[in-house]
């Protein structure tokens, strides 16, 4: 019985084969790349040049000296929010109207219609919205014109004050088909007998909503915020597709900031910084929702 | 289960569980228009593509006869490169994850061995890492080893990130079976190679198809790493190709929407091929969490 760590490591040595590909992958391409950020956050670093070892001056310069930087994070906050009310808000009610559709044929339908927005690849759907937002031949301006909106018209993505707004707003009706799917999934595995016994005593429509379906998806609630705030704060394909950061960098988002930095004007640890501050904004927000949303059991 | 409660609850339950489901009407209405909005800008596509560039000014959003057929030709022609790159690149990924995956994750659930909880966690603390924390260092790391402009520059990153979600998802499964049958297995002489092949990887074939296409729906829709790792664009997969599709044709609006549509046939197809796997991925861990 009493076998010494060496004999053990040896008689389980397969168990280590078998993980020192995925550890090699990692060291390599994961750990390596998380670990020289850290590092070279702290550089003024242009590639292919060794750089100087420069302290906190980047992040000093981020916070104090770069308007644009303070812009971006702005941006970031408002587009964050936005995806929360749309991913999470709009989802849970889609999620619960379809739930309670009795039809099984209709319901069925509406579900499968929810992969939609996930089939067709995301950056068709930017492109098309870019399109759309076109201010002359663009469907949007031409509807507003065809109903006597005149006025309204914009150059949606080239008015600094509307182009973040156009960017936001992409995708209208903002459904997230994922999340429709993460929310269906936890109201269907509420057991039949609660909602039954909350039925007899009264709970139907609003108060069945708040009482007895919200409380018992709050782990799915909880997995979305995660999730959309950690995307929200890296997100920036779309901006990077239809504005690149313009018109005078009014749509900037950190990580659009970051490459411009990093692969435009070739200040890779000003880059470096950039992302450690967006890495640090993830990991804090993700801690305060794992603290304090708890999730109910039954 | 149900008919348990009503046995109990008797007449007045039968009552209230038809209203458990009032107002099918107004829910199906507003549904139904929700669906026709997200479908609004792929049914606007699908009348430009078929448009000429006079047809287009004359009439932009409504049908027009004959239909120009050959924008589709046109697009097919620089789409196709694009797409070969996309099946190459997401191909070689999605194999790579599922081998590493399915052997790390045998190795964490079966296999007792020292040090196990720590290598676990020192996997799983990566899922914190956001890919903007290491999109400079990756590249000067893929620069540094000479894949610019090959398409290990994208396979080599993305397998090493992509199996961090298939660990979690196949380690689940694998601790799920019951373990007295490895332990037969291994009393009969097999080794862990062969358990994890002639045992493990076989029952495991439902939770890999979800692996799959949660690896290849990650990797196909990457936008921005491929145009920074591939200056030539013939070698760009199918995403930022439509991207550059759109920018180089952008006023032959007909050819352009065409692109587009064409471009998002494979994931379709990939859909209509395994639909429940794609569910069941893209919901999976929601209901344990």
């Amino acid at each position: 019985m009493n076998k010494t760590l060496w004999e053990r490591i040896w008689e389980t040595r397969t168990g280590y084969l078998m993980v020192v590909p995925t550890l090699a992958f990692l060291l390599v391409f994961q750990y390596y790349p998380a670990v020289s950020g850290l590092y070279r956050s702290m550089f003024d670093w242009n590639a292919g040049l060794a750089g100087n070892f420069i302290g906190l001056s980047n992040f000093v310069e981020l916070f104090t000296d770069d308007d644009v930087f303070i812009r971006s994070l702005k941006n970031m906050a408002l587009l964050t929010i936005w995806y929360l009310v749309a991913f999470v808000g709009l989802s849970t009610g889609v999620a619960v109207l379809i739930h309670r559709i009795r039809n099984e044929g209709s319901k069925y339908f509406f579900r499968l219609f929810m992969i939609l927005p996930v089939i067709i690849p995301a950056v068709v759907l930017i492109l098309l919205w870019k399109f759309i937002y076109d201010s002359t031949i663009g469907p949007l301006n031409a509807i507003l014109i065809g109903v006597g909106l005149q006025d309204w018209t914009h150059a949606w993505l080239a008015e600094p004050k509307i182009a973040i707004y156009a960017v936001m707003f992409r995708n209208f009706p903002w459904i997230d088909g994922v999340s429709v799917l993460i929310l269906l999934a936890g109201l269907q595995a509420i057991p039949v007998e609660i909602v039954e016994s909350g039925l007899l005593d009264g709970a139907s429509g609003w108060r069945r909503l708040r009482y007895i379906e919200l409380p018992l998806i709050t782990g799915q609630i909880k997995l979305l915020i995660v999730l959309t705030i950690m995307w929200g704060v890296q997100e920036y394909s779309a901006v990077w597709a239809m504005t690149q950061g313009g018109p005078i960098d009014s749509t900037q988002v950190p990580g659009m900031w970051m490459y411009f930095n990093a692969f435009r004007i070739s200040r890779m640890g000003y880059a470096s910084a950039i992302g450690v501050v967006m890495f640090l904004i993830t990991l804090v927000a993700t801690i305060l929702n794992m603290r304090y949303i708890r999730s109910q059991e039954y | 289960m149900a008919t348990r409660s009503e046995s109990i609850a008797g007449g007045p339950a039968q009552r209230q569980r038809r209203g458990l489901h009032r107002g099918d009407a107004w829910r199906t209405v507003a549904l139904g228009i929700l669906c026709a909005l997200m479908i609004a800008p792929l049914i606007m596509a699908i009348i430009i593509s078929f448009k000429s560039p006079s047809q287009f000014t004359r009439v932009p959003f409504l049908p027009t006869w004959p239909m120009r057929w050959e924008n589709y030709e046109f697009a097919v022609q620089i789409i196709s490169q694009f797409l070969l790159n996309s099946i190459i690149t997401s191909g070689a990924t999605v194999i790579g994850v599922l081998l590493l995956s399915s052997l790390a994750a045998y190795s964490f659930a079966q296999i007792r061995f020292p040090g196990r909880t720590f290598v676990f966690y020192a996997v799983l603390a990566l899922m914190m890492v956001p890919a903007s924390l290491t999109l400079v260092p990756s590249f000067v790391l893929v620069r540094d080893l000479r894949l610019i402009n090959t398409h290990w520059s994208l396979i080599l990153p993305w397998i090493a990130g992509g199996q961090l979600i298939g660990i979690l998802i196949l380690r689940a499964f694998f601790e799920s079976l019951p373990g007295e049958m490895f332990d037969a297995c291994r009393i009969d002489g097999a080794t862990d190679w062969q358990i994890y092949w002639h045992v493990a990887l076989p029952l495991t074939r439902s939770m890999l198809g979800v692996v799959a296409v949660l690896n290849i729906l990650g990797t196909w829709n990457n936008l921005i790493w491929p145009t920074l790792t591939l200056p030539e664009r013939k070698m760009w997969p199918l995403t930022p190709g439509l991207y550059s599709y759109m920018e180089q044709y952008y006023t032959s609006y007909g050819r352009v929407m065409a692109g587009l549509l064409l471009g998002s046939i494979p994931l379709v197809i990939l859909f209509v091929f395994t639909s429940r796997l794609f569910v069941e991925g893209l919901t999976s861990g929601a209901i344990k969490t």
